[in-house]
């Protein structure tokens, strides 16, 4: 390890970093400060200058049932944006990892999703979910489960479980990639052996495999993380930010800062959406960076 | 080392003279403008073609954003410096806020009050000052389809027990009486305006937008009731929650939906084969009430203080009032111009324009006339009704505690 | 186990992972042939027969010829690449010089700097629309492609520095000492050894960040204005207003707006997975 780092002068990375902090610091460190020092004052103080409103904001967010919804919703995300891309990105990549002809096709195919902008992934799910000519209840009615076939949008109770679904889709191509990159330094066979080998293939793939992954997985993890509590772009795409039922953190703030006007209030939802995200984040980079100072 | 600082000054050098590269003359006008659709597009477009006709050495350009992003964005168009010329905006409060804090120039130098009626002066104007150049405007009525009426032997209502009666009809053939695409939660304002005008009169429903009534006022509640039995019967098309306005428009177009209480700009969005098949009748009275109200939302044009290029952009206020102007813009779009020296553009405005004159109450619109916070959360409340209607009890009182907190930040 | 018998588990494993494959695959993509279908259906076709996954009966390219026109996607296909490409560059570029110095040297607030990168990636950055056009409009750069393109740049430091840094650290040092003891400079060392060694995954970086700021929507709305200067996004949001009620133009014009990013795509795919390697064998 002490021979790891070059340390010609003190300066040196300074000078490395020089130019990325300050745009870094210039277009995105100050204009979170900024907008954070906004959630201590009233609706208006960033058109016509500061009015200090204390701790009003964050009193009145323990007190509203929508922010309480909105950090309900987010935590379904990122059950939901974690618990499922993670592993089904691990499989599916472990599936098209081998060699075999046309496993390149099937990649590449897999990975379109992510490559289109959320209002064309939002427009086509729009027309999907449609209650009355959508593709998923033509389906379900065709199968006889007509009784299924509900309002995948404008219901309370599938809102959120049908944007999660829309963010998952979206999300295991990305996943995949991660973990097929992860893949490119382990042996083709033993993957494939763990995939479909008979009783031992559990332990081979928790103590051979999965050790060998763990650097895609602290990446795929880390951004499925990120991703699932500022989700913001499917719920704005397809609800239009005004589906209450549906309202995550990021949906909330935005329709707070923008639809009702209310700047500081908005500002109050980031910070406490800010603050959960880093507490995710720093348990879990903590724990990374401690792993790779003891290697 | 030397290198990586020479490195990130070209960087910055390049960018600083990119940017630079991007700057504009002087001798213009840049208008900001939410008419993204088709038709009020290109009549405005013909408007600023015979403006730069008339002043050959003022170059115009338009810049459209899409109308719900467009609102995002005003308050980065009106306190930028250099702030765009001229922007597309709404009469009524929702222009005055800003008038109040000195965000607008005031156009009273190109004013004529010979133009306008009394009532546009007074929904353009703050503290006595002219902020404001009305152009369009139009009514909200029950538009509905001619073809599925004729089909089904059924007359235009009147009264309430009438509409009643036509929604049986409707549903009976299987046909949905009441289209809404309360996806657009404003689709639904519409509704609270007419209803609560209807119950309980026009100076009833100003107190409301005021903010000087609770939400769980038996009055309003009682309005709610209205709306909360349409629901239970079934009479508001389902799945409702899942279209956009334009879509259940379609649905009526179509002949699938035979009501849908909506604005004149239905007929932009309206196939040309099925332009001539929609027509629309007033609001049915309820309990006797003849005095009934309208809302006739003013659009038109307004000028941030910090506009670049004032001189140009008065120019263009004073041309967009003129009776050419507005009669160039409203005829193809069939709107009646707020310039009142423009004949009346067809026999439908005519019948729109006798319906507004005798009108008890003119209301801009829900999201117009209330504070956007109070309009957007209370447009949200009635969705949540139409499709809970057993729950309205507690959707309006929890209405009515933002409704406490709105009105007191505002003051 | 007999060779017989072997060959033919080999064969029924070829099988099974062709019929899985394609099967994943074909779910995987409906939507997207769905959107492919309904770009070449015409309204009345969508209308009659609201099956989405039936094939359209008589192709319509004419959707794609009306979508460009109506919505002038010309221009802003091409404005799109003149913001994307050196946002792109500049990303890449600015941010291995900080994952450099993170990834190499021993300095105090190393860690710290790089929380600070992942931190500015955790902020709903719907936030920093007001605060970004604020400071843009007072340095007099909003509205221009050049504030557009630093600010994209600056803004995707964060993920770039922490993706390259976890990259590079992989990288032997053993790659660096001898050019050291050789006397070559830090820079030397960061232009001629580790560049070259990070360039896959530099171009699978480029690959993600394409697609990203191709796509972006907010961003554009916040810092452009004039319609001469608008991305795609804009063009298609304004589009999507337009022509909500045809959905096959709709259709089209997605379509169009996406041709881009995914030929960015297909044209580097062979580098983007190998690119985003971690590494396996560290050194």
């Amino acid at each position: 390890m002490p021979a790891r780092r070059l340390k010609k002068s003190a300066l040196a990375p300074w000078a490395f970093l020089a130019l990325p902090l300050a745009m870094y610091v210039v277009w995105v460190i100050v204009p979170i400060f900024e907008s954070f020092a906004f959630a201590f004052t009233k609706r208006d103080s960033i058109i016509y200058g500061p009015v200090f409103h204390g701790l009003a904001n964050f009193r009145r967010l323990a007190g509203d049932g929508q922010f309480w919804l909105a950090i309900k919703n987010n935590l379904l995300w990122l059950v939901f944006f974690v618990g499922i891309p993670v592993p089904l990105g691990l499989l599916v990549a472990m599936l098209f990892n081998g060699g075999r002809p046309g496993s390149r096709l099937y990649k590449t195919l897999f990975y379109l999703p992510m490559t289109l902008s959320f209002t064309i992934i939002g427009t086509i799910w729009m027309w999907i979910y449609n209650p009355d000519f959508g593709a998923l209840n033509t389906f379900l009615r065709s199968i006889g489960l007509d009784a299924l076939a509900v309002q995948w949008l404008g219901d309370k109770r599938y809102m959120t479980g049908a944007l999660i679904a829309v963010g998952v889709w979206r999300q295991v191509p990305y996943v995949m990639i991660l973990y097929l990159a992860g893949l490119q330094g382990v042996p083709t066979e033993l993957v494939e052996a763990s995939l479909i080998d008979g009783a031992s293939w559990w332990q081979r793939f928790r103590k051979v495999i999965l050790p060998l992954l763990l650097p895609a997985t602290i990446v795929a993890v880390t951004i499925s993380v990120i991703d699932s509590l500022r989700s913001f772009d499917i719920v704005y795409v397809m609800t239009n930010t005004k589906a209450r039922a549906a309202e995550v953190l990021a949906s909330y703030m935005y329709s707070s800062a923008f639809q009702y006007a209310d700047f500081g209030y908005g500002s109050a939802i980031a910070v406490i959406q800010f603050l959960i995200t880093l507490v995710f984040i720093l348990v879990y980079v903590g724990d990374v960076l401690k792993k790779e100072s003891e290697r | 080392m030397k290198r990586v600082i020479a490195i990130a000054c070209a960087v910055l050098a390049a960018t600083t003279l990119f940017v630079a590269c991007g700057k504009k003359g002087s001798n213009e006008l840049v208008i900001q403008s939410y008419m993204s659709d088709e038709a009020p597009k290109q009549a405005f477009q013909a408007l600023v073609d015979d403006f730069m006709k008339k002043n050959p050495g003022i170059k115009v350009t338009v810049n459209t954003t899409a109308h719900e992003q467009y609102k995002t964005q005003l308050m980065n168009y009106l306190t930028a410096k250099e702030a765009p010329d001229v922007l597309t905006w709404f009469a009524g409060f929702r222009m005055q806020q800003y008038a109040a804090k000195g965000l607008l120039e005031p156009i009273d130098a190109v004013w004529k009050d010979a133009d306008f009626p009394a009532a546009f002066k007074t929904a353009s104007s703050y503290n006595g000052k002219v902020y404001f150049m009305p152009q369009s405007w139009y009514w909200w009525a029950v538009y509905y389809n001619k073809d599925v009426f004729a089909k089904l032997n059924l007359k235009t209502p009147n009264t309430w027990d009438e509409f009643l009666a036509v929604c049986a009809a409707l549903k009976n053939a299987g046909i949905e009486p009441i289209a809404i695409g309360a996806k657009d939660t404003w689709t639904a304002g519409g509704w609270f305006d007419y209803m609560n005008v209807a119950v309980n009169g026009g100076a009833f429903h100003q107190d409301v937008t005021a903010g000087k009534v609770a939400y769980t006022d038996p009055r309003i509640v009682k309005t709610f009731d209205y709306i909360a039995d349409l629901a239970k019967k079934g009479y508001i098309m389902k799945n409702a929650a899942s279209y956009s306005w334009q879509e259940a428009a379609t649905l009526m177009f179509d002949g699938k939906a035979g009501m849908y209480l909506m604005g004149q700009f239905i007929k932009d969005v309206a196939p040309a084969d099925k332009k001539d098949s929609i027509d629309w009748f007033k609001f049915p009275i309820v309990e006797g009430n003849a005095a009934y109200g309208v809302d006739t939302p003013f659009d038109g044009y307004l000028v941030p203080a910090k506009a670049k290029n004032k001189e140009n952009a008065l120019k263009f206020m004073a041309y967009l009032g003129t009776k050419e102007a507005q009669e160039l813009f409203c005829k193809p779009l069939g709107r009646l111009a707020a310039n009142q020296n423009v004949p009346v553009p067809n026999a439908d405005a005519q019948r729109g324009l006798d319906m507004m004159k005798g009108a008890a109450t003119a209301m801009q619109f829900y999201d117009r006339d209330a504070p956007e916070e109070m309009a957007a959360k209370g447009m949200n409340a009635i969705v949540e009704i139409m499709g809970a209607p057993d729950k309205a009890a507690e959707i309006l009182a929890a209405l009515d505690k933002e409704r406490e907190r709105i009105y007191a930040e505002l003051k | 186990m007999t060779k017989v018998a072997s060959s033919r588990w080999r064969a029924f494993r070829a099988a099974a992972f062709y019929v899985t494959a394609t099967l994943l695959v074909a779910v995987w993509l409906l939507p997207l042939v769905i959107g492919v279908f309904t770009s070449l259906k015409s309204m009345d076709e969508i209308m009659a027969n609201p099956v989405m996954w039936k094939p359209p009966k008589a192709l319509r390219f004419e959707n794609f010829g009306e979508a460009w026109n109506r919505a002038g996607m010309g221009r802003y296909i091409v404005n799109t690449f003149i913001v994307t490409i050196p946002s792109v560059a500049g990303a890449l570029a600015v941010s291995s010089l900080a994952a450099f110095a993170l990834a190499f040297y021993r300095f105090r607030l190393n860690k710290a700097v790089l929380v600070l990168f992942v931190a500015g990636m955790l902020v709903p950055f719907q936030m920093l629309m007001i605060p970004v056009f604020r400071m843009s409009n007072g340095l007099g750069i909003d509205d221009s492609f050049g504030g557009l393109i630093l600010f994209h740049i600056s803004f995707q430091l964060g993920f770039c520095t922490f993706f390259l840094r976890n990259f590079m650290k992989q990288i032997p040092y053993s790659q660096i000492e001898a050019p050291r003891i050789d006397g070559a400079s830090d820079f030397t060392i960061y232009a001629r050894i580790i560049m070259p060694l990070a360039l896959p995954s530099i171009a699978a970086l480029a690959v993600l960040e394409f697609t990203w700021i191709w796509n972006d929507l907010l961003w554009s709305l916040v810092l452009l204005r004039s319609d001469a200067i608008k991305t795609v996004t804009l063009g298609l949001a304004n589009m999507q207003g337009e022509f909500i009620t045809t959905y096959n133009l709709t259709a089209a014009g997605s379509i169009l707006a996406a041709i881009a990013p995914v030929a960015v795509f297909l044209a580097f795919q062979r580098y983007f997975i190998e690119g985003l390697t971690m590494g396996a064998d560290k050194g």
